[in-house]
């Protein structure tokens, strides 16, 4: 116990604080900036069970602000060199790494043996995808997101207090910017460390939690600000219909579709198919009699913004068959790989 | 008075973070609305929260002097 005698110290702590600590079970999904930031701080504080899911590989150009990684591991699976890093700091904690995507078919099995969910990722149909697990099974999740210099955060489904869907119902309205947008390593660092604070905090039982409260922090300017919200009643989940399908990607191999690939040209990771076809959504517009109205297509871009603006705008023009891929390119690439090791 | 602040993609959208709006008398979808063509708002997701409280339906809610309006979009970067 003298590794967490500081801590302890902590009338707000103490060594039941600790036990508690010790004997709670947080999965944090993404180990990107905001989870490299978050899974540090749980591990040195004693968390018993910590799950890492990331089915993403460390590039060069996400060590300025995920500061887990170092050059010599680019090309290596991020929850497992995640694991060994924070294993170093504190080899009694037990770290479950699960090198894949969360998505709606594996998201029950994997969140269900957590009490606590750390959404850290930087994709909004995932985010859904937690949220609705997260209700379906009562379990509570820190939300952290960043845009710029500004970040939000809140704790969703909370002692049955509200969630995502209670600010943001629908998803197909959404509208993320694909484009990679740039961030500061502070940027990150400081939202997750606000959301491994929350997750310290529902454990130990102490403090404020961001339950109905949505945290907005501007790092230029310095400034917080909260704003409250409720549980919207009237909504519910069958009342939310997306306007098109979205599909999770490994069900574009059942059946013959037509995949449309709405990113830049050289945007990676590059995809190539047979039944795949490249149209920027820039100039889809001068491009679309190449598609055919009678044929269903199946969108996608890099995490969901851009295929919904093209799957209105070819819906605006009379496709009436028209799915999105939900995940985007990095989920289609892998679920390529494994229906490839199947096949 | 009313102050209106924006936040993520509505703050580049609008090229601002806040702005006063001299207005007697107003609602607040008149305001919404206003504020929505005027930056080009209409394909962006949000909710707007007034003196910091998210409101879910925009009634014929009359505003009132030194209330505070703000444009909240989902973020999704990490």
């Amino acid at each position: 116990m003298n590794r967490y005698i500081r801590q302890i110290t902590l009338p707000q702590v103490g060594l039941s604080g600790q036990q508690k600590l010790m004997e709670s079970k947080v999965l944090v999904i993404g180990a990107g900036g905001l989870g490299c930031a978050v899974l540090p701080y749980l591990a040195a504080a004693g968390i018993g069970k910590i799950g890492i899911i990331d089915g993403d590989k460390i590039e060069e150009s996400n060590l300025h602000r995920q500061v887990l990684y170092s050059s010599e591991q680019i090309g290596l699976q991020k929850a497992k060199e995640a694991s060994k890093s924070i294993s170093r700091n504190n080899p009694n904690v037990e770290i479950l790494v699960f090198e894949e995507y969360l998505t709606s078919k594996n998201a029950p099995q994997i969140l269900q043996e957590f009490d606590l969910i750390i959404d850290a990722t930087d994709n909004l149909f995932v985010r859904y995808v937690i949220n609705d697990t997260c209700v379906e099974l009562g379990k509570p999740f820190v939300y952290g997101s960043i845009h710029q210099f500004q970040g939000q955060v809140s704790v969703f489904n909370y002692q049955e207090g509200p969630n995502y869907r209670d600010i943001f119902p629908q998803e197909n309205q959404s509208a993320p910017n694909c484009a990679e947008a740039g961030v500061l390593g502070t940027t990150v660092g400081l939202i997750g460390m606000l959301q491994a604070n929350e997750a310290i905090k529902i454990i130990l039982e102490i403090g404020d939690v961001l339950s109905g409260k949505l945290l907005i922090y501007d790092l230029l300017s310095n400034s917080q600000q909260v704003f409250e919200f409720g549980k919207v009643p009237t909504r519910k989940k069958s009342d939310i219909s997306p306007s098109f399908e979205m599909i999770a990607s490994e069900d574009v191999f059942l059946g013959k579709v037509l995949l449309l690939d709405v990113r830049e040209f050289g945007e990676l990771p590059e995809i190539q198919l047979e039944n795949l076809l490249q149209i920027p959504l820039s100039i889809l517009a001068q491009k679309q009699e190449n598609l055919d109205k009678e044929k269903e297509y199946i969108i996608f871009c890099q995490s969901g913004g851009r295929s919904l603006k093209a799957a209105q705008f070819l819906s605006e023009k009379g496709f009436q068959k028209l799915k999105l891929i939900r995940g985007g390119a990095k989920e289609l690439i892998q679920a390529t790989k494994n229906e490839k090791s199947i096949s | 008075m009313i102050q209106v602040k924006y936040f993520g993609v509505i703050a580049e959208a609008a090229n601002r973070d806040s702005e006063n709006i001299v207005e007697e008398n107003v609602t607040l979808s008149k305001i919404l609305s206003d504020l929505s063509s005027r930056y080009n708002l209409g394909e962006y997701n949000f909710q707007i929260a007034v003196n910091r409280k998210i409101v879910s339906n925009y009634s014929d809610e009359k505003l009132s002097n030194g209330d505070e309006i703000a444009f909240l979009p989902p973020f999704s970067g990490g």
